[in-house]
């Protein structure tokens, strides 16, 4: 290809979430900036003999609200999850058939997964010890896939673009933006962007077990609790984010609201286990996106942290924060309002960036809940929302087997021609 | 014949199957549209003939999961297990 246009700039249009703490933007922001903490004991069925107590649950949610019964039982929850959250975001962007009808070619999908389609999986395969191969559903081949969600998003949609799913650790929620900024360089109008987890089903949460930093704490307010004395690893949660990312050119030719600009992202790999290591990664991580958006670590002006939560990871973050943006790092507010929700793996970062552009759009930001004694030479953002003006956002995301991911987000200008 | 696959008996086999939705009906006045303009892809007839092979205790042609339209796919297996009795 020898294109010759201008570099394209790669804007959110649309937010969509379903989180343990609110579905739909709005309601996110509300619980988020708040401070308010969902962390609960774990209520799933059959979870509860199980060693891990304390986890977000998205609660109340219907798939059959908002998604039809085919999808309903031919995906499992995470992919539940994703297709209401494209839909949320769709109407947010006000991105409707009539704007992409004429190209479906020009509208792709790609989503981060983790943990994949477990809940759905464990029932096929009770199904396959319980009764025997032929009872085994052949919607059990693509629903535990950790792929399902992009293919039945595009499916849903009609999207014919550019279709990918990123398997790289928590990190890859970052990773996924990352993707959609590329297809729309190469010329894609618009990418549905995100990622969606639903790790709290019993087969899920047996494959977690071994995670040392999984905290075993039974205290919903203990449990979760990065950058203190006290962190003792993380509660995990379901749910995630998807988002509209489009062409800035084309979004602002149609009239759609266009709210960040995705300027910067790098990722690095330092090893499973390795939170020493990972702050070298992460150092590297940050400086990469802050070069690719052109951005001086003085221009950072919120930092959501990725906070795994236990003290060498902890100890490791800081450090990279402190490293990458040199004075900066000692004064730039950093947040971690996961510490409400649990850690949805990949969705976790995702969420992180739906809260940096809302914050952003507020002039606020959120507290870190739990969180009030921090012992790391970071100023946290403690107990209630800090108002503040943001223009840029750094979103920091590691994963348990050794992804580092940063990812720079800045504030949308007023439209130019408005 | 109780062991004969109606078209009530295939409408409840695709809404809990692959949660579609059609009115029996519906597939008698239009016998010859095809599975996927009810929405019903392979994977779901698949799972059809599956449960089929369950309930009735015996195997299905290996074709039966190919079958287009629902006229098709009753004529196959209606005349399968009558031969197969």
């Amino acid at each position: 290809m020898s294109r010759t246009h201008p570099p394209r700039t790669a804007v959110i249009t649309g937010i969509g979430v379903v989180a343990p703490n609110g579905t739909g933007a709005e309601a996110f922001w509300k619980a988020t900036q708040s401070g308010l903490s969902v962390l609960d004991r774990v209520t799933r069925e059959g979870c509860q003999e199980l060693p891990l107590w304390v986890a977000g649950e998205v609660h109340g949610f219907e798939a059959g609200a908002s998604i039809e019964e085919r999808y309903v039982v031919q995906t499992d929850r995470f992919s539940h999850f994703a297709l209401a959250a494209a839909d949320l975001a769709l109407s947010d962007a006000r991105f409707g058939r009539s704007e992409w009808e004429s190209d479906p070619y020009s509208v792709g999908v790609v989503t981060a997964a983790g943990s994949g389609g477990g809940e759905f999986g464990q029932r096929e395969l009770q199904r396959l010890w319980g009764q025997g191969p032929r009872f085994v559903g052949p919607y059990q081949s693509i629903a535990w896939f950790y792929a399902a969600s992009t293919g039945q998003i595009s499916i849903r949609h009609g999207f014919k673009g550019p279709c990918g799913v990123v398997a790289s650790d928590e990190a890859g929620g970052l990773d996924a933006f990352a993707h959609a900024v590329r297809a729309i360089r190469q010329g894609s109008a618009a990418v549905l962007a995100g990622a969606t987890e639903a790790p709290l089903a019993p087969y899920s949460i047996a494959c977690q077990l071994g995670y040392e930093d999984l905290s075993a704490r039974k205290e919903p307010d203990r449990a979760y609790r990065p950058f203190t004395s006290d962190a003792c690893g993380f509660a995990p949660a379901e749910g995630g984010a998807m988002f509209v990312v489009e062409d800035e050119a084309a979004a602002r030719r149609r009239g759609a609201p266009v709210r960040a600009s995705l300027l910067g992202h790098a990722a690095t790999f330092t090893g499973a286990r390795q939170w020493e290591r990972s702050a070298d990664g992460l150092t590297h991580a940050i400086r990469e996106a802050l070069a690719e958006a052109g951005c001086a670590p003085e221009e950072i002006d919120v930092v959501f942290a990725d906070a795994l939560g236990t003290p060498a990871a902890d100890a490791a973050e800081a450090r990279a924060i402190a490293k990458a943006l040199g004075r900066r790092g000692r004064t730039v507010p950093v947040t971690a309002p996961k510490t409400g929700t649990g850690r949805a793996y990949c969705a976790a970062s995702v969420l992180d960036t739906a809260a940096a552009v809302l914050a952003m759009e507020h002039g606020l930001v959120p507290p870190t809940p739990n969180v009030f004694d921090v012992c790391h030479d970071l100023d946290v953002v403690t107990g209630t929302a800090r108002p503040a003006e943001l223009r840029t956002a750094l979103v920091l995301s590691r994963g348990l087997m050794g992804s580092n991911s940063a990812l720079v987000v800045r504030k949308a200008p007023a439209d130019p021609s408005a | 014949m109780s062991d004969r696959l109606t078209l009530e008996e295939l409408a409840a086999l695709m809404k809990s199957g692959a949660g579609i939705t059609v009115d029996p009906a519906e597939l008698a006045s239009r016998p010859d549209a095809r599975f996927d303009e009810y929405g019903l892809d392979s994977l779901g007839l698949l799972g059809i003939v599956g449960e089929l092979e369950n309930r009735r205790g015996r195997s299905l042609p290996t074709d039966a999961d190919r079958c287009q339209t629902p006229r098709e796919f009753l004529d196959l297996v209606n005349n399968s297990l009558m031969t197969g009795a």
